[in-house]
């Protein structure tokens, strides 16, 4: 902000200006019954648009890019929310809203130091292997939830970030090669495929089948870094048999799948529209409705459908406000993860977080998309920061938060006594703290 | 660092295949929307017309129409009720509807159509001409394809309902043309081709064969002749226009038709032999069932007689009127027929115009001349009086149903003038009972369409 002002004030009054073109659609094509639930829905967007732009410039960032997507897409995603079936201010979403605006603070304040995240990398795994125990513990093997009494929070969600951080945080160790029988290995690339496949193992266990593709994105992500590290020297035939395996476990899963995978798989949603196929046949019939413009805010049906909010929310958006509306929602999404291509990381360790975030949460908005229009199997993953959710709005807050490190980051420097030369990143000319 | 801007490619390839499956998704949205909002309750049924511009369908409801005018049409064109499910409308409800991705559900004034071929005078003509009997007609150009005459009795009034349909005569809701029924003696027709494609035209015209009344074959099975007293000896012209069982059980079994070509010719022509898989016509949606037939031994009762067109061969009129296309054209192959001739779509503009396609080679043009001939020959020395004013190739036949009780008529054939290229198949059922003969209906039929 401080280096430029003006190019803050006006992306500003540019969210302020898109919500505002929303509302006032709502107030003259909304179906609502009183006139003071536009208001209170007005309120609470234009203020916490207000608010995030006031508070934004007391943190120390090389660019806001991130932040102004951020607020526009998750007050976008409040107003939809609060439309669906009629206009009345979703208090939930609005709270999961602000919980997912303090996820990306942490989030950005705990990744954008390499050299400080990286001394915390042992607390990542056994971060990821509490939350592992706790979903052995508590949410049963055919179950993803806990339930908290009032709320319910679902802790495959917080893996995803997690996932992110241990491979942005291994991208370093490329060069520790070691000898295990004819091979050179990575220890920390065999610590974080072990990983992987115990979270995968651990989905598989739990039935959320849909949030497999989500981790081996982020894997994949991570892997691909890995290799194009400087001297990572990954062979052809590595990377050959590296896609082999891919396509031989994904067969094998297939094949052992539990029925109702492979009815998914399958179906054919038209002939078993009552049954398998209802919320995807009503999905795709709620978008044929609402063409390109949409029925009007609050006046779709979809919303007597289930998961209307979170697993069909792209179609619910579609009817009320239009595929074009909803085109631009993914848009916007879609900009927000292509800001490292504008302003590229510094680092491999920044590059890795952009890239984990970027198929995290790619991989989701397609499962989503495509899967509740019957293009692949519908899974029931949420799309970041737009399905109504607490768990998965505060993940993908933190993952935004990664991604706004990237952005700004901070290179501190390393404790005296540990001289570890090969644990710094890779860092591009003329950038650093 | 050259090698950190990889971040980029790898964010950009995650991108990239995203944006890719959403230009796809739009796509498929776009294509897809009106089947998907067939599947809703969300319907603005637009028109079905006529060749002549004639409403045979409103979708909106609120055309009159004067009572019983439909009755000819019901069960081919059908409604949106969901009784009858292999009907125009039924399968072309996407069409019908007054609704597009860009204009959305269009309520008033959608200009959503299906313009057919079918021509309704001439229908309602031949509906008229069977007098109450059982049965069906259908007609097309053979040249162009265009189905002209499709009326199945006995038939419904849509605009009516379904008001006591549990007492609705047997037949009532489908179109019988579409469905396989015993051909009798015009099955002789595919034998005659067959016979043609295995031993060419001067052997076949060679060989004679004798009729006592009966013949008895290697088995010791009899096979009987409606001419008790037998028509001598006879060749393939003779037997024709006689319609001669005992010819068609001593070729079938002659050395010179060996069973597996007799087998290749009959499913080249479209057969289901043997239990095949049996397949569908696709008429613009409107499935029409394919023959099927048995064929086992060369000297076998069940076989000699599948051949003549009696036991278990099953064909549908249309498929037996789509052969005289490939005869009357010379060509050997069928002309497709088609019932919709184009569709508009609810801005009226023309979203899909029919277009003539034709079969595989189903026979050579050798085989489709000289049965040509034969069938020419055999129209103008037999039915030139009955059906006046017209040069025919026609072939009759006597289907046994109901295990013999009943006899059902069958007329196919084509009119061989080039102003009126009309292949047509009429099906008379219980012939004895009715007060009309299906040359009658032949004659009506032709009138109604050319004149």
């Amino acid at each position: 902000m401080k280096s430029n002002p003006f190019a803050y004030v006006i992306s500003g009054l540019f969210v302020l200006l898109a919500h505002c073109a929303m509302l006032a659609n709502i107030l003259y094509n909304g179906n609502y019954e009183q006139i003071g639930d536009v208001w209170s829905l007005a309120a609470a967007v234009l203020g916490l648009d207000l608010a995030w732009a006031i508070l934004m410039p007391f943190f120390r960032q090389h660019t806001h890019t991130v932040d102004f997507i951020l607020i526009l897409i998750l007050n976008m995603s409040l107003i939809f929310q609060s439309c669906f079936g009629g206009v009345h201010l979703s208090v939930k979403h609005m709270i999961t809203c602000i919980a997912a605006l303090i996820a990306s603070r942490i989030g950005f304040l705990v990744c954008r130091d390499h050299n400080w995240i990286a001394r915390q990398k042992k607390l990542i795994w056994i971060g990821i292997g509490l939350v592992m125990i706790v979903i052995l513990l508590f949410t049963g093997s055919r179950s993803m939830w806990i339930d908290m009494g009032s709320f319910t929070i679902q802790p495959s969600e917080l893996l995803k970030p997690l996932l992110v951080m241990a491979c942005a945080t291994s991208v370093a160790e490329q060069q520790k090669k070691h000898k295990l029988l004819w091979f050179n290995v990575v220890w920390e690339n065999l610590i974080l495929l072990g990983i992987t496949a115990a979270i995968c193992l651990l989905q598989w266990w739990c039935r959320d089948l849909g949030s497999i593709p989500t981790f081996a994105g982020i894997y994949a992500a991570g892997f691909f870094m890995r290799i194009c590290y400087p001297k990572a020297k990954f062979s052809k035939k590595t990377l050959i048999g590296a896609g082999i395996a891919v396509l031989v476990i994904a067969g094998i899963g297939i094949k052992l799948a539990p029925a109702y995978v492979r009815d998914r798989l399958f179906v054919d949603i038209w002939s078993d529209k009552t049954g398998n196929g209802y919320q995807q046949s009503q999905a795709l019939i709620a978008i044929a409705d609402g063409g390109w413009f949409g029925k009007g805010p609050g006046k779709g049906f979809l919303h007597n459908v289930f998961a209307y909010e979170s697993d069909i929310v792209f179609s619910t958006i579609s009817e009320e406000w239009g595929l074009l509306f909803a085109l631009m929602m993914i848009f916007i999404l879609l900009l927000m993860l292509a800001v490292p291509l504008i302003n590229p990381p510094r680092s491999y360790y920044h590059g890795t977080l952009a890239a984990g975030v970027c198929a995290a949460f790619t991989v989701q908005m397609a499962l989503n998309i495509f899967g509740s229009c019957n293009m692949i199997p519908f899974t029931g993953v949420t799309i970041p920061f737009i399905s109504m959710g607490g768990t998965s709005m505060v993940t993908s807050g933190l993952m935004a938060g990664m991604l706004i490190a990237s952005q700004s980051p901070s290179f501190g420097k390393l404790p005296a006594k540990k001289k570890r030369p090969s644990a710094r990143p890779a860092v591009r000319k003329g950038a650093g703290a | 660092m050259k090698s950190i801007k990889r971040t980029q490619r790898i964010i950009t390839l995650f991108l990239l295949l995203f944006i890719t499956g959403m230009a796809a998704l739009v796509i498929k949205i776009q294509r897809e929307s009106p089947f998907y909002m067939m599947n809703s309750d969300k319907h603005e049924l637009g028109m079905v017309y006529d060749r002549n511009g004639e409403v045979i369908f409103d979708g909106s409801g609120k055309t009159q129409f004067p009572e019983g005018s439909l009755i000819d049409l019901g069960n081919l064109i059908g409604d949106d009720k969901g009784q009858m499910s292999n009907t125009l409308v039924a399968q072309n409800i996407d069409k019908l509807n007054n609704y597009s991705f860009n204009a959305g559900l269009v309520k008033e004034g959608g200009k959503a159509a299906i313009y057919t071929t079918l021509d309704h005078y001439a229908d309602r003509a031949v509906y008229n001409a069977y007098m109450g009997a059982k049965g069906c007609a259908v007609a097309y150009n053979y040249k162009t394809g265009e189905i002209l005459v499709c009326t199945s009795l006995p038939n419904i009034d849509v605009t009516k309902g379904y008001e006591g349909i549990a007492d609705f005569e047997t037949g009532t809701l489908i179109s019988k043309a579409l469905y396989g029924t015993v051909p009798g003696s015009t099955q002789k027709v595919s034998t005659v081709i067959t016979a043609l494609e295995i031993m060419g035209a001067d052997k076949l015209f060679s060989k004679s064969f004798t009729c006592t009344g009966h013949y008895t074959n290697k088995n010791g099975d009899v096979i009987d002749c409606h001419n008790t007293s037998g028509h001598g000896e006879q060749n393939i012209q003779q037997a024709v226009e006689n319609s001669c069982n005992p010819f068609f059980a001593q070729l079938v079994a002659d050395p010179d038709m060996p069973l597996n070509s007799i087998k290749k010719v009959y499913s080249r022509l479209g057969y289901a032999v043997n239990g095949e898989e049996e397949q569908y016509i696709d008429i613009d949606g409107i499935q029409c069932e394919r023959a099927s037939t048995t064929l086992v031994d060369s000297n076998d009762f069940n076989t000699q007689w599948a051949c003549i067109g009696q036991g278990e061969t099953l064909v549908s009129p249309i498929q037996l009127m789509m052969w005289q296309s490939a005869i009357a054209n010379g060509t050997g192959k069928m002309t497709m027929p088609h019932i919709i001739d184009r569709v508009t779509d609810v801005y009226g503009e023309v979203s899909e115009l029919s277009k003539t396609t034709y079969s595989k080679q189903l026979f050579s043009e050798d085989t489709a001349s000289t049965m040509r001939q034969i069938l020419l020959t055999n129209g103008a020395n037999h039915y030139s009086g009955s059906i006046p004013g017209y040069t025919l190739g026609i072939k009759s036949g006597t289907a046994q149903v109901k295990n013999g009780d009943e006899d059902n008529s069958l007329l196919v054939g084509f009119v061989d003038d080039p102003r009126h290229p009309i292949a047509f198949c009429v099906l008379l059922e219980d012939r004895y009972s009715t007060p009309v003969t299906s040359e009658q209906i032949v004659s009506a039929m032709l009138n109604a369409i050319c004149n």
